[in-house]
């Protein structure tokens, strides 16, 4: 007895792994991801939440459409590089407003640029933009496969959502892991936020209020991200405009920038509008459920595109959390997005 | 993953009871088995998991485009109202939204591409206009019905154009249920003219008294009217086509009413303008799908 007593205790100090061992687990188990620009400033990996937040037209839609591109194009294909993770994405459209023709747009025109880079590196004769029916066939193959890898799914009301993770959740535990979701969407998670604001918390309605609405999302989310590590990319528009207040937020407001005189803070008055439109509506849980937030903007100015008759808006996109201090420039273009500076 | 997609269709009771089977395999997981139950008799969950080729099969089958006849806004639209989109045109008043309305009417009723349903809430529709729309285009491509008298054919065009009138957000939502109903019983009898444009004829002036305040009870029915809105169009291959106001934004400028939530609804947003005493419009495209957005285009609304 007094043996056993004693091994016990030498028991628990002994080592699980090393620190090397550990990290060369995690390593390979949820590698890190880089996302095309301008997601690619901060480090990212599957069991992640980021959160793309900015005003209508500022092009957080067309970021999710680039990452679904990377994802679902295959590292290498006929001897051709792309550079994509060959996984499958799962969207989830809260907005009802996916195009499937933009997504066939951008994925098409990557294709083809890959196509077109491979034949110069190779120094074919034919580089004049014309291609023969193998090469068109073999284009359009590869395009129905990494079709058939983007899942998609639409909900027009918050107990669809929930069915939705709840099915998804069911779908990937009977799925290869190989093939399985590596990359969850969801565009627009306020989408519902008027609605289950404004439903009244009956007791037959289990008490949907916004507030267990959203624990139950966040709970869906989590049991999925146990059971498939997957890189989750939420979309969020703002719900107040710039410059409205309530009554209260304005006194609020009002009586802080009295008190620690504004002026010298150097906010300019655009600034101060922005911040009151990106104000959290979200509830706390989904807010501690984030891990990473970029905030996205269009500025006025304008930059000339290559067509000389089209001036392109810039964008800015702000990482706020991990908080970086440079404001990345960038406007879209019909294959992707450009950078500027 | 083609394996996804079977899984759904048959009011998602084959997924739910996918589900079922293997939750009540594992009894110690009581609150899912309670909360499944609960899903499968609510069967809340009417959807099913697409995947990229069947959505772009879909929409290339079933969802076309409906030009509106009036060329720049064609232009800028890329061919004019697609179905399964919602489109908003917003302007000052007397900027002539009322009458892209009655063009995208009158057009698909000559080229005979179905059913019209218009739905007016400050009795802008007038039938006199729609006629003269039609005589001016009517001595063009007209297959069927050459034979007939003039005042004949003009009345099979205007059968096809649908006008209810709706006073309030609630005739609204009760308009839209029975449009829903009859478009599902439909389904069965095949033959007839199908619906392919709805046309809310200021939808802001239904919405904008109600979403004021500080009750969440007006916002939350815009939002439900805008995804039953999309959900018919989606479903049932309708275009549909609404139209809002200007409020002021401060500075003297003007922005589109209906505040930033309105903003995340509607597929493609145009602004249009028109200079006081000319037919000559301006049109610039806010937000658009596919195409860029801040183009614009001029178009001539005839008189």
């Amino acid at each position: 007895m007094a043996a056993e007593a004693g091994r016990d205790p030498r028991a628990w100090l002994a080592v699980d792994e090393t620190a090397a061992a550990f990290l060369s687990r995690l390593l390979s188990s949820r590698p890190p991801i880089t996302l095309p620009p301008p997601l690619h400033r901060s480090p990212l990996r599957p069991g992640n939440v980021v959160e793309i937040a900015g005003p209508s037209n500022s092009g957080k839609s067309h970021l999710l459409l680039m990452a679904a591109v990377q994802c679902i194009l295959p590292k290498e294909w006929e001897g051709i590089y792309f550079g994509g993770l060959g996984r499958a994405v799962m969207y989830l459209d809260l907005d009802c407003r996916f195009d499937v023709l933009r997504l066939a747009q951008i994925l098409r025109n990557r294709i083809a640029e890959g196509c077109r880079s491979a034949h110069l590196r190779n120094g074919d004769p034919e580089n004049d933009g014309t291609k023969d029916e193998f090469q068109c066939s073999l284009e359009n193959t590869l395009f129905s496969d990494c079709m058939q890898r983007f899942l998609y799914a639409r909900c027009c009301n918050s107990p669809e959502f929930i069915s939705a993770l709840k099915t998804v959740k069911s779908q990937s535990r009977r799925e290869v892991s190989s093939a399985g979701i590596y990359f969850v969407m969801i565009d627009s998670i306020g989408a519902f936020y008027w609605i289950d604001r404004g439903s009244q918390p009956a007791r037959e309605n289990k008490g949907r209020t916004l507030q267990s609405i959203t624990e139950s999302v966040v709970h869906e989310l989590r049991k999925l991200l146990q059971l498939q590590p997957a890189l989750v990319l939420v979309t969020k528009a703002p719900i107040y405009g710039e410059g409205t207040t309530t009554a209260n937020d304005f006194n609020r407001v009002s009586s802080k920038y009295i008190l620690a005189d504004s002026t010298g803070l150097g906010y300019s008055r655009q600034e101060e509008e922005r911040t009151l439109s990106n104000r959290e509506y979200m509830p706390s849980i989904w807010q501690s459920f984030v891990t990473h937030r970029i905030n996205l903007q269009v500025e006025e100015a304008e930059v000339p595109s290559v067509l000389e008759s089209e001036v392109l808006p810039v964008h800015t996109s702000e990482w706020v959390q991990p908080y970086l201090k440079t404001k990345g420039k960038f406007s879209i273009m019909d294959d992707g997005v450009s950078l500027i500076q | 993953m083609a394996a996804a997609g079977g899984g759904g269709g048959g009011g998602g009771r084959a997924t739910t009871s996918g589900c079922g089977l293997k939750r009540r395999y594992s009894p110690h997981d009581k609150e899912e088995e309670t909360m499944n139950q609960d899903q499968s008799s609510k069967e809340d969950w009417c959807g099913r998991l697409w995947n990229g080729m069947d959505l772009l099969k879909d929409v290339t089958e079933n969802k076309h485009v409906l030009p509106t006849g009036l060329e720049g806004i064609d232009t800028l639209l890329g061919g004019g109202l697609r179905q399964g989109q919602l489109t908003e045109v917003t302007g000052p008043s007397s900027s002539g939204k009322t009458q892209v309305c009655l063009h995208s009417a009158s057009h698909v009723a000559v080229k005979h591409m179905g059913v019209v349903m218009y739905l007016d809430t400050s009795n802008s529709f007038s039938p006199s206009r729609i006629a003269t729309i039609i005589d001016g285009t009517n001595d063009l491509s007209d297959q069927r019905g050459f034979d007939l008298p003039h005042k004949e054919r003009l009345k099979t065009m205007m059968r096809s154009i649908v006008c209810k009138s709706v006073f309030d957000i609630f005739g609204m939502f009760e308009v839209l249920h029975q449009l829903e109903v009859s478009l599902l019983n439909d389904k069965v009898k095949s033959g007839g003219r199908k619906i392919c444009l709805l046309i809310v004829d200021s939808i802001s002036s239904l919405l904008a008294p109600i979403i004021g305040g500080k009750y969440p009870q007006g916002r939350s029915m815009m939002i439900s009217v805008a995804m039953i809105l999309k959900k018919l169009a989606y479903k049932h291959n309708l275009s549909v086509l609404v139209t809002n106001h200007m409020v002021s934004a401060g500075n003297g400028a003007v922005k589109p009413a209906l505040g930033e939530s309105w903003k995340a609804v509607p597929h493609v947003r145009l602004v249009i303008s028109r200079v006081h005493g000319s037919n000559i419009c301006t049109a610039t495209v806010l937000k658009h799908t596919l195409l860029a957005s801040g183009r614009t285009a001029k178009f001539v609304v005839p008189s």
